[in-house]
């Protein structure tokens, strides 16, 4: 059994204050995913002397346009994110992956910020954010710094995040004209199902029917959430008029073993991610053309 | 370990209580406050046995510490009957054959409720997606959407 | 109250050489700390006595229990089990039970001279004679997985000391009180009739509440009786995964032989059952499975044998359907490959085969005392479904561009109501009348969920003439209702109907010949309609079934009435499987329809049309339930269920990984009630609740072959075994 004391506060400052003092505190905010490992009494677990509830302040959750980006609070939660219209408006395939997360329950209390902290390399939102490159605002008491999410990640469940440290905010820029995006997941059911594999896809198509500026990052099929660079080569400055699906299906089976070597999964996801690709391609090209 | 003195208020009416640092709201519905309808499945939030309706939102109750809970409203199975008379919900389960073991019905008629609190008139795609973390293993599910749809009519 | 846990085994296989308790036994509110040594008799089991209350010496099986304390909270009784120490000899295990099978093999029960729980055969007429005589022999291979039963309510027990003249009352989520009634007064060593076993209500069971329950409730009598308090006993989702009996895996090998024109000639069948750590009820499992193994068809030949093999997993025992979805997914798969074999439909080479009223099955029993329903069932089924035109849709399409690849499957079954020859079949029920015309009925029979109290309610009602308002049906509670043995084997209507049926009778001829005698009346021209004495021809009332009632209490009338039913004779030859094994049967066909990505291996279950004779629909209502019910748990267990094991460790032990359906997965289900009325059922009804559960893999199986062109001939056919044809498993590939 674990025993930890409970600390709760709605100011930013006593939080970061707890953090400040003791490496020992843990943030818990929907409790979706602290909770469940603390009942497993997970291996992952840190030792914890007390858990700190951040959920009631107010200052951490907000979602605003300011300027050319959309800044979210690390307290929205999924469900929070699929009913917010600048979200889906903008971000449509994040709400398409929030919407895949576990279940209406899981929804109304997971937090945008605990799916980035816990770093699950299945975590649903993950994909889609680092696809929409999204950056990250960690907060101490003393000071502040922005990092990429890209970079945030460093192995599964591991974040670079220090234990004075929380994340205050998420910042993901508003894409511009002529962007598409698309959202694949397979799952074993149809709810409460952790993704057996996803696929977040982002990218632009010019006048001409060139991919620009695309974004390829598949979610369970990586030590951690990253981008294809390979696929993403591969993809940019094809035409959508005669890009090769096969071959970039291919290019995204054989970049992703590169990445985590021949692993027990290997055989299933091997084909699967580049039927997922081709997918999302296909669906991306099939609007842009009739956007024309 | 520190207790901790929480206020939040309970199917309409408003307590103090005092908890300890890993209660569960599960742990305090059913054992400080012996309101029982609430049931305990899985305790990691997969079958939704658990379901309550915490400010308007349904929400798995093994997956919430009371402490973090004051200033909530709480409403649970117990709550939905008023004055002696059933909730329409309970009475289209009763009458769609919506219950067989019951195990499931009290988390399944809160996630119904925490659906039609918000859409009174939802399709059976959304009632199912409202039930989506609610498990059953009896009933296979068509006669709780029957019942479902009767009062969502 | 106290609150008792339970320590289990570090390992699968192990030797205890100690158990250090004394750091958990001086813990605050720690009231009792006891072992098997504490345990009068340690060893209980329904067939074969070899199942522990607590390991003694050895554990068996990752879930066997070692220790237990009962605590003032639970929260103390887990920490104390945390500082128990116990001295573990790690031992090698045996976890194939084809490998358990064999001579040379590590005896899982070294007081045992082999591995093997049961064999039971079945012969008739010459296999190779028909062999001989094929024109088309085939030879298949098929196996099932571990399945768990995910009631939704864990195992939960309490046990009071010295309670009301009994030494021990438990009460529990229980399905069979009285077989966990002989269990514990065989543990605690004392008479039958100072165990009381109260029923509460059972948040699910599936036939899966009863030597788990056996071995919850013994621990918790031994804990109360030692403290001489109150001790309750839940267990959390993970304990019971780890520690409950489960649906036995097979292994099964078919070879069939039939004619050119889809004649079956001949069928030899083999199954092996792993029966995990305990024998449980692997006896009785495996000898459903040898009745009903070649499926409804009409064969001249038949040799089959089923066994079962003591292996260091889990152990396993009844759960719905009770040796018969294993079977059935093998006998319609099979059926499938052949027809696709002799280019025949799956309907057509059915319809060939499938028993008519007096056909004689595998064990030589004529089918003559009721409607075999096969053809109907069949029928309606491939009306309802638009089986012939999307057979043929789909099969032509299966070779056009897409990933997306529809199938459709069909798949049958009969099924022997009740237990056969498991056990003595009778059952009873107490009815009471009370002086101001409302009812108590007792029965041995119990409500699991599944409108067992409504029905025999309805029954009851319909049989006297009053509005089923007047009734209670009361909570199973051993020392008040008659054993009527366990319900199971979807037994509760059949035979549980037709006791409360005769204790109605009784009372009514009782309350009739009164009222003749008072109104100088015959009594034949009396009846009870609508909660009135009405005379026959003219249906003048007499008087109201209240002011009867009363009558007959001033009369010294006995208003209560005991009905028994004791099931019409079977019989059994054990070395030959021939006999009348089942007194009657039920008939179902499922038609399951999917739609199959063949990019990622998911299968979509689009739709389930299942049809089912149960005799006569008493509740139409809750038969649709059962139906749906069926169909979902049926769907799991073709697609998505499985418990996984390695090395008897359990890997999936919570709902986040051991995968039921969930409402979203739901296919549209399209019930068909089929009545026949059956002789032999309270107004003709007879079975529903395994029927539902156990043709839907095999009809999802089907559709998949269908639409992929591949056979599958594993459970569950989940997103590997469709896209690859295997499954994986950390630590590589799978079957």
């Amino acid at each position: 059994m674990i025993n930890y004391d409970f600390l709760t506060t709605s100011k930013l400052e006593k939080a970061l204050n707890y953090l400040d003092k003791s490496a020992y505190v843990k943030v818990i905010a929907g409790g979706t995913d602290i909770l469940v490992d603390i009942h497993n009494k997970s291996k992952r677990l840190p030792e914890i002397s007390h858990l700190l509830d951040i959920s009631h302040i107010a200052t951490l959750n907000f979602i605003q346009q300011v300027d050319h980006h959309i800044e979210i609070g690390p307290l929205v939660t999924h469900s929070g994110l699929i009913h917010e219209s600048l979200i889906k408006n903008n971000f449509p395939v994040l709400v398409e992956a929030a919407n895949t997360i576990g279940s209406t329950q899981i929804r109304n209390r997971g937090t945008i910020g605990g799916n980035i902290c816990n770093a699950s390399p299945a975590a649903d939102l993950l994909p889609p954010l680092i696809a929409l490159k999204a950056e990250l605002i960690l907060t101490g008491k003393r000071e502040e710094r922005i990092i990429p999410l890209k970079t945030f990640l460093t192995a599964p469940y591991k974040t670079v995040i220090q234990p004075h440290e929380l994340l205050s905010k998420i910042i993901i820029p508003i894409l511009g004209d002529n962007y598409y995006t698309d959202f694949q997941k397979i799952g074993r059911r149809k709810a409460l199902s952790i993704s057996r594999l996803s696929l977040a896809l982002v990218t632009k198509i010019d006048k001409k029917g060139i991919f620009l500026d695309t974004r390829v990052v598949p979610g369970s099929a990586t030590p951690y959430p990253q981008s294809l660079p390979e696929t993403e080569k591969a993809i940019n400055g094809k035409s959508i008029f005669n890009i090769n699906l096969e071959e970039i299906g291919k290019i995204t089976s054989e970049e992703m073993v590169f990445i985590t070597g021949e692993r027990w999964s290997t055989p299933y996801k091997k084909p699967t991610i580049a039927v997922l690709t081709k997918r999302a391609l296909k669906k991306i090209i099939e609007e842009a053309k009739t956007n024309e | 370990m520190n207790k901790i003195i929480v206020t939040f208020s309970v199917n309409g009416k408003e307590i103090t209580l005092k908890v300890g640092p890993q209660e569960r709201l599960l742990d305090t519905l059913r054992e400080q406050l012996k309101l029982t309808g609430t049931k305990e499945g899985c305790s990691i939030g997969e079958c939704g046995a658990c379901t309550v309706i915490l400010d308007g939102k349904a929400v798995s109750s093994c997956l919430i510490l009371t402490g973090q809970i004051g200033g909530s409203e709480v409403f649970t199975i117990e709550g939905l009957e008023k004055d002696g008379k059933l909730d329409p919900l309970q009475q289209a389960f009763i009458d769609y054959n919506a219950v067989q073991c019951g195990f499931c019905t009290p988390g399944m008629l809160m996630s119904a409720k925490a659906l039609l609190m918000h859409n009174s008139h939802p399709t059976r795609e959304k009632i199912k997606t409202a039930l989506d973390g609610n498990l059953c293993r009896c009933t296979g599910y068509e006669q709780i959407i029957e019942a479902i749809e009767s009062v969502a009519k | 109250m106290l609150h008792a846990k339970v320590l289990r085994s570090r390992y699968p296989h192990a030797k205890i050489n100690k158990i250090e308790i004394k750091r958990a036994l001086t813990f605050p509110k720690v009231k009792a700390l006891l072992t098997a040594a504490d345990i009068p008799n340690n060893e209980f089991g329904v067939i074969i006595q070899n199942q522990q209350v607590l390991a003694k010496e050895y554990v068996y099986y990752i879930g066997d229990g070692i220790a237990m304390v009962a605590a003032e909270t639970e929260e103390a009784a887990e920490r104390a089990l945390e500082l128990i120490e116990v001295d573990y000899e790690e031992l090698p295990g045996i976890y194939d039970p084809e490998e358990a099978s064999k001579k040379a093999a590590l005896r899982v029960h070294p007081e045992l001279k082999d591995n093997q729980v049961v064999h039971h055969i079945l012969r008739k007429g010459d296999v190779n004679d028909g062999f001989a005589q094929s024109d088309i022999i085939l030879e298949r291979e098929y196996s099932t997985q571990f399945i768990e039963h995910s009631y939704i309510e864990p195992e939960a027990i309490v046990a009071v000391p010295h309670d009301n003249n009994h030494l021990i009352t438990i009460y529990g989520s229980i399905q069979n009180p009285f077989a966990c009634r002989n269990a514990v007064a065989s543990v605690l060593m004392v008479n039958l009739n100072e165990v009381r076993i109260i029923q509460n209500h059972i948040g699910g069971s599936f036939g899966g509440k009863d030597e788990v329950m056996s071995a919850m409730a013994a621990r918790a009598s031994v804990l109360a009786l030692k403290t001489k308090r109150p001790v309750k006993m839940v267990n959390s989702r993970y304990e019971s995964i780890l520690e409950s009996y489960k649906r036995h895996p097979y292994k099964m090998k078919y070879k069939i032989g039939a004619s050119r024109d889809g004649k079956l000639l001949s069928m030899e069948i083999q199954c092996i059952a792993d029966s995990g750590a305990y024998a449980c009820q692997t006896p009785f499992v495996t000898w459903r499975s040898v009745v009903q193994a070649t499926g409804p068809y009409n064969l001249s030949n038949v040799k089959t044998d089923t066994y079962g093999y003591y292996t260091n997993n889990v152990y396993t025992g009844a759960m719905r359907g009770y040796g018969s979805p294993q079977i059935i997914f093998a006998q319609e798969s099979l059926m499938d490959e052949l027809a696709g074999e002799l280019n025949m439909s799956p309907v057509e080479i059915r319809l060939k085969n499938i028993y008519h009223n007096n056909s004689i099955t595998a064990s030589g029993q004529k089918l003559d005392n009721h409607k075999v329903s096969l053809e109907e069932v069949m029928g309606k089924a491939v009306k309802a479904s638009g089986y012939y035109g999307k057979y043929d849709l789909y099969r032509d399409n299966r070779s056009k561009p897409g990933d997306k690849k529809r199938g459709i499957g069909i798949a049958i079954s009969f099924r022997g109501c009740s237990l056969g020859a498991e056990a003595v079949d009778a059952a009873g029920a107490v009815v009471a009348i009370q002086k101001d015309g409302s009812i108590l009925i007792t029965s041995g029979l119990a409500e699991n969920g599944q409108g067992l109290k409504t029905v025999l309610s309805q029954i009851a009602a319909e049989e006297l003439g009053v509005d089923m308002k007047r009734v209670i049906y009361l909570e199973l509670d051993t020392s008040i209702s008659p054993d009527s043995g366990s319900t199971v084997a979807s037994r509760g209507t059949i035979l549980g109907g037709n006791a409360v049926k005769e204790a109605m009778i009784k009372l009514k001829n009782r309350i009739l010949e009164m009222t003749a005698k008072k109104y100088k009346m015959k009594e034949k021209n009396i009846i009870i309609k609508d909660d009135h004495l009405i005379e026959k021809n003219t249906n003048k009332i007499l008087l109201s079934f209240e002011k009867a009632v009363e009558l007959a209490y001033q009369e010294g009338v006995c208003l209560s009435a005991l009905g028994w039913y004791h099931a019409p004779d079977i019989s059994w030859n054990e070395e030959t499987g021939q006999g009348r094994p089942y007194f009657t049967y039920v008939y179902g066909c499922q038609i399951a329809e999917v739609e199959v990505d063949v990019g990622t291996g998911k299968v979509d279950l689009l739709k389930m049309t299942a049809a089912h004779d149960v005799g006569k629909a008493i509740n139409p209502a809750c038969l649709k339930g059962q139906i749906y019910g069926g169909v979902m748990m049926g769907m799991g267990y073709g697609l998505m269920e499985e418990l996984e094991t390695d090395k008897g460790y359990i890997k999936n032990a919570n709902f986040d990984e051991y995968l039921i359906p969930t409402i979203k997965d739901m296919p549209e289900i399209n019930p068909i009630i089929v009545e026949n009325p059956d002789p032999n059922g309270p107004f003709g009804a007879k079975s529903i609740g395994e029927p539902t559960l156990e043709i839907g893999a095999a009809a999802i199986a089907n559709a998949v072959a269908q639409a992929t062109g591949k056979r599958i001939r594993h459970l569950p056919l989940n997103l590997e075994r469709v896209l690859l044809g295997y499954s994986l498993s950390k630590g590589g590939r799978k079957k």
